[in-house]
């Protein structure tokens, strides 16, 4: 009853906004419906199924999205809109956390449908939040191209019950895992994950969501709705191992885990270059849940658990420095590191966690390379291009860190003591509470590996990990990770930067920088960025590689 | 007990062992030059004169950044000798590195702003070709641990001898020598990154430049690592041959840099990638 | 630890042309070549005053030029000698009384050794460098500065702020 009115709305939208698109999806999204209504006998109720990914999640998005709602209590008071709109703004908020809990939990695909739909739906209203016409238009194409994901899940459901395994549901697709024609089901729902997680050529989304307010992209388009799409290939692991659909979907990831950190370095637009390297480590995460083997499910986990409060933390001070600030666009944040010293801080921090030792993101991306070398063992060429694309992917991934920073945190050497800027305590309090969160789990992370992150890979996989520690060292399956180097690296990295801001060495004197003797003050920082022309041709190749699933599906 | 006594030697020992490789260096590059040469305890003449000059710093931050920058070098050097996992290494020395490009981008100073662009570049040109000589390294032994290289029966450079020439085409960027010592432009940038730092402080980039001179011979040494007559005589001529190579060539700029590494050592690791997976399995 | 005698062992050089005409700054660079080799005392020229000891200055002190010579020998962390090499840098040479010439660069800061000769040989370079080296290994690391600045360093406590003590030169008539 419910995806009608939904399917009624989007018809609306079409005819108000005179976008064909999206009256054509809505169109042949209404045919599928009724069809498959007609044809397969309905259930009884609702089904759901909360297993331990279920309750991951849940702690996930939780945690995150109160943090946010704190945040934009706050955020959307000084935004320039009326009373009403600002009340309209955070029920859509709660109404859309509420969603979010039901999706990781419906085990029906028809009701994970309407899910699905709904969570496009709020991004829809979120990104035309303020009404101007780049907004408007970015919600238009955010939610076509959504649509087509969720034509790919209805798609699912028709070939499920034209084959005839029964229910649409999860379990049952997993139990039949082993059937021939399982592919194409499978297939339709990864093009849905596929889409969610803005993969090219899909990519265009979730790049203009970024018009969105802040605690929005925040929200939907970092740590909570786009993990849907690691989300779905977890869920389907044990049956999407060792398919050629699964190959596919590795090629795929692989290839935009590079280009996205390629695009990312022609970008001037703030948020957008946090946007991109979402999309890279998206695309990380769901070639993790593809590949199948117990440890790169649990580095799929890592990697969405911290990748969610390092973006979360991210994206909430691109908003300090929305609001605060008034910048939007990097190269223009040229004083940030005099003026703001907190916000430069809170920058390292983030960027650096996605990057280095001994954050959990590094950690995803050392055992993701090591699960890929036994994985290159089976499939030899695709196993070495996709090395080769984590490794050239992660460097530039690092360049590009490097290089915002650079404009950052540049300061000048007349004043040496730093003192933290005022903010207004609704920001600065939940950045804490974030900063404390990625450092407190850094510390706790062997704890937080052995009995939190395994139980849920296990159950996932649908076989035991083992874990057993040896003196200083965690063995869990094959892989050993070792605490003493990751504790001095925690020394050495987060501790060395805040002990940085903080630190003077007394009786020293102060000179000034080298400028070959000039006597002015010369002050320097630059952000260099160069529009990028391949972009077009990244978005064919996609288009090809989901050609490339669909045909080995059918195949 | 005795398993761990030549690596934690070493380990103390590193600035020491790292000073006479550069005082050596320092000597072969005068004699190559037909000049004699300073004295080959000069590096440690040099750090004794920069500890007796007076203080003198930009700011605070700038100047702990560079002296963690060396901290952990040598940290990622004593966890390579005591054979840890291998990619963990990489991304230590990554980290020590990242340091010193934030000490360069934390000053406003033209040049040492200009130096930490181009180091960052130079990761981006080095870093994926250890990455995968990590892998291939993997394939053959079975494990990434520098310990498993030492355990294995025949030494590495007669199984992927590709491995160790792409490590050859990328060493003078790791060690910032010509043809590629963009990021240290002597003539150009004044020392990038290395400029605003002064007396004892300076120290530890120096110092830090010793022990970058033992990873990446630490490194050339695992490839002959069960034999230590080949493992020594692969240091020696890998020593000759960046030092002949710096002292023959002009610098190129960033961009040409990048295409070589992008477009023939990349290449050639992924050549010795396929080549050792079809090799175990 | 008295770590004096290590000054003398590996004294770093910097080299500035306060307008001169080259010739004497082409056999500074000379000594660095192959046949004078001064690296073989340890010398290094780097192109930093933050990181060296000695500063070689060779030509008349333009009007252009003063100042920047100020800031730099400023910038340079004690204990440091300055070595005029050339008559144009000891008195000014074959330009003193010129309108764009101040005469010799100890005018502004402190000389220790003074070379002569004009185009300056190899070998009384590396004598004078040499001499210097002696001076240097008994100087004190208290503040040096140029003998004509309006401006004082500004004392906090043990350690004194540098930044702007090149500004203001007191002018000569």
């Amino acid at each position: 009853m419910a995806d009608i009115i939904l399917l009624l709305y989007f018809g609306l939208m079409a005819i108000l906004r005179k976008s064909w698109l999206v009256g054509l999806l809505t169109i042949l999204q209404v045919a599928a419906f009724a069809y498959i209504h007609s044809t397969i006998p309905g259930e009884e109720g609702m089904q759901f199924m909360v297993d331990k990914l279920s309750v991951f999640m849940f702690l996930l998005i939780n945690v995150i999205s109160s943090i946010i709602a704190i945040y934009s209590i706050r955020y959307i008071d000084e935004e320039d809109c009326s009373v009403f709109r600002k009340k309209y703004f955070l029920s859509i908020l709660f109404w859309f956390i509420a969603v979010m809990n039901l999706v990781v939990s419906s085990d029906n695909l028809e009701y994970f449908f309407l899910f699905f739909e709904l969570t496009t739906l709020a991004s829809f209203l979120f990104i035309g939040f303020r009404k101007d016409e780049t907004s408007v238009k970015n919600a238009i194409t955010a939610l076509w191209m959504n649509q087509i994901g969720g034509l790919a899940i209805l798609s699912a459901i028709f070939t499920i019950s034209y084959n005839g395994f029964g229910e649409a549901t999860f379990s049952n697709l997993l139990a039949h895992a082993s059937a021939p024609g399982i592919l194409l089901p499978l297939a339709f729902l990864c093009v849905a994950a596929l889409i969610k997680g803005a993969q090219m050529p899909f990519s265009k989304w979730l790049l203009g969501a970024m018009v969105a307010p802040t605690p929005v992209s925040a929200l939907l388009h970092s740590s909570t709705m786009v993990k849907i799409a690691p989300f779905i290939i977890l869920r389907l692991s044990p049956a999407l191992k060792d398919t050629p659909v699964a190959s596919v979907i590795i090629g795929l990831t692989g290839f935009v885990f590079v280009t996205a950190a390629i695009a990312a370095l022609s970008q001037d637009y703030f948020k957008r270059i946090l946007a991109y390297s979402t999309i890279s480590l998206l695309a990380l995460m769901i070639m993790m849940g593809a590949v199948g083997t117990p440890i790169s499910i649990m580095v799929a986990l890592i990697l969405i658990f911290f990748h969610g409060i390092s973006k979360c933390m991210l994206f909430l001070n691109a908003g300090v420095l929305e609001k605060v600030f008034h910048l939007k666009h990097a190269s223009d944040m040229d004083k940030i590191g005099d003026a703001g010293p907190f916000t430069s801080f809170i920058v390292i921090i983030g960027f650096m966690s996605l990057l280095l030792p001994p954050f959990g993101a590094f950690i995803g991306k050392w055992f993701s390379i090591e699960t890929l070398g036994s994985f290159a063992l089976q499939q030899k060429l695709l196993g070495a291009m996709v090395i080769v694309a984590i490794a050239g992917g992660g460097a530039i991934l690092s360049l590009l860190y490097f290089k915002v920073l650079g404009i950052l945190i540049a300061r000048n050497g007349s004043r040496d003591t730093i003192k933290f800027e005022k903010i207004n305590p609704f920001y600065s309090g939940t950045i804490y509470i974030l900063l404390g969160l990625v450092l407190t789990s850094i510390l706790s992370f062997p704890f937080l590996l052995a009995n939190y992150f395994v139980p849920v890979a296990s159950q996932t996989l649908g076989s035991i990990i083992e874990v057993r520690t040896e003196g200083w060292n965690l063995h869990i399956g094959t892989l050993s990770l070792s605490f003493v180097p990751l504790l001095i690296a925690f020394v050495l990295f987060p501790l060395t930067i805040i002990v940085a801001m903080f630190i003077q060495f007394k009786n020293v004197d102060r000179a000034k920088e080298y400028m070959c003797g000039e006597k002015i003050d010369y002050s320097f920082s630059s952000f260099y960025f160069t529009v990028d022309r391949a972009i077009p041709y990244f978005s064919v190749i996609g288009i090809l590689f989901f050609v490339a699933l669909i045909a080995v599906a059918l195949l | 007990m005795n398993d761990l006594l030549i690596p934690v030697l070493l380990i103390l020992l590193a600035p020491i062992i790292g000073g006479f490789i550069y005082g050596f260096e320092r000597i072969i590059k005068a004699r190559m030059q037909r000049r004699l040469g300073p004295p080959l305890l000069q590096p440690f003449f040099d750090f004794f004169k920069l500890a007796d000059k007076r203080k003198m710093i930009v700011h605070s931050t700038h100047a702990f950044l560079g002296i963690m920058h060396f901290v952990s070098l040598w940290f990622a050097l004593a966890i390579l000798l005591l054979g840890g996992d291998l990619i963990l290494v990489i991304f230590l020395h990554l980290l020590s590195t990242s340091l010193l490009i934030l000490a360069g981008y934390s000053t406003r100073s033209i040049f040492s702003h200009l130096g930490a662009n181009r180091t960052a570049i130079s990761i981006l040109c080095y870093e994926p070709v250890l990455i995968l000589i990590a892998v291939s390294v993997f394939m053959i032994t079975g494990s990434f641990d520098v310990a498993s290289i030492f355990k294995y029966q025949e030494a590495l450079l007669f199984k992927m001898p590709l491995a160790f020439i792409a490590l050859l085409l990328v060493l003078p960027i790791k060690l910032k020598k010509s043809p590629f010592d963009v990021a240290e432009a002597h003539q150009e940038l004044t020392g990038g990154v290395e400029i605003e730092f002064s007396g004892i402080f300076y120290e530890a980039i120096y110092t830090a430049k010793w022990i970058d001179y033992m990873f990446c011979y630490t490194l050339v040494y695992l490839f002959g690592a069960n034999n230590p007559l080949l493992g020594i005589g692969l240091v020696f001529f890998v020593f000759f041959y960046i030092n002949a190579l710096d002292n023959s060539t002009a610098r190129v700029n960033y961009k040409q840099m990048l295409r070589f590494s992008l477009l023939v050592a990349l290449p050639i690791a992924f050549i010795n990638l396929l080549l050792t997976i079809l090799q175990s399995s | 630890m008295k770590l004096n005698f290590f000054r003398k062992k590996s004294p770093w050089i910097l080299h500035y042309n306060a307008g001169g005409c080259n010739g004497c700054d082409i056999e500074i660079l000379a000594c660095l070549s192959p046949k004078y080799d001064i690296e073989r005392f340890g010398m290094i020229n780097t192109g930093n005053p933050k990181q060296s000891d000695i500063l070689l200055v060779t030509g008349p002190v333009t009007k252009r030029s003063r100042e920047r010579l100020v800031e730099i020998y400023a910038q340079m962390p004690e204990p440091k000698v300055v070595v005029s090499c050339g008559a144009c840098a000891c008195t000014g040479g074959v330009f003193r009384g010129m309108y764009n010439c101040e005469g010799g660069i100890d005018q502004y800061i402190p000389v220790d050794v003074y070379v002569c000769g004009c185009g300056t040989r190899p070998e009384q370079i590396i004598d004078g460098v040499i001499q210097a080296l002696a001076i240097l290994e008994k100087k004190s690391k208290e503040l040096e500065q140029s003998v004509r600045l309006k401006k004082e360093p500004v004392k906090e406590g043990n350690q004194l702020n540098r930044r702007n003590i090149a500004g203001e030169i007191i002018k000569i008539a």
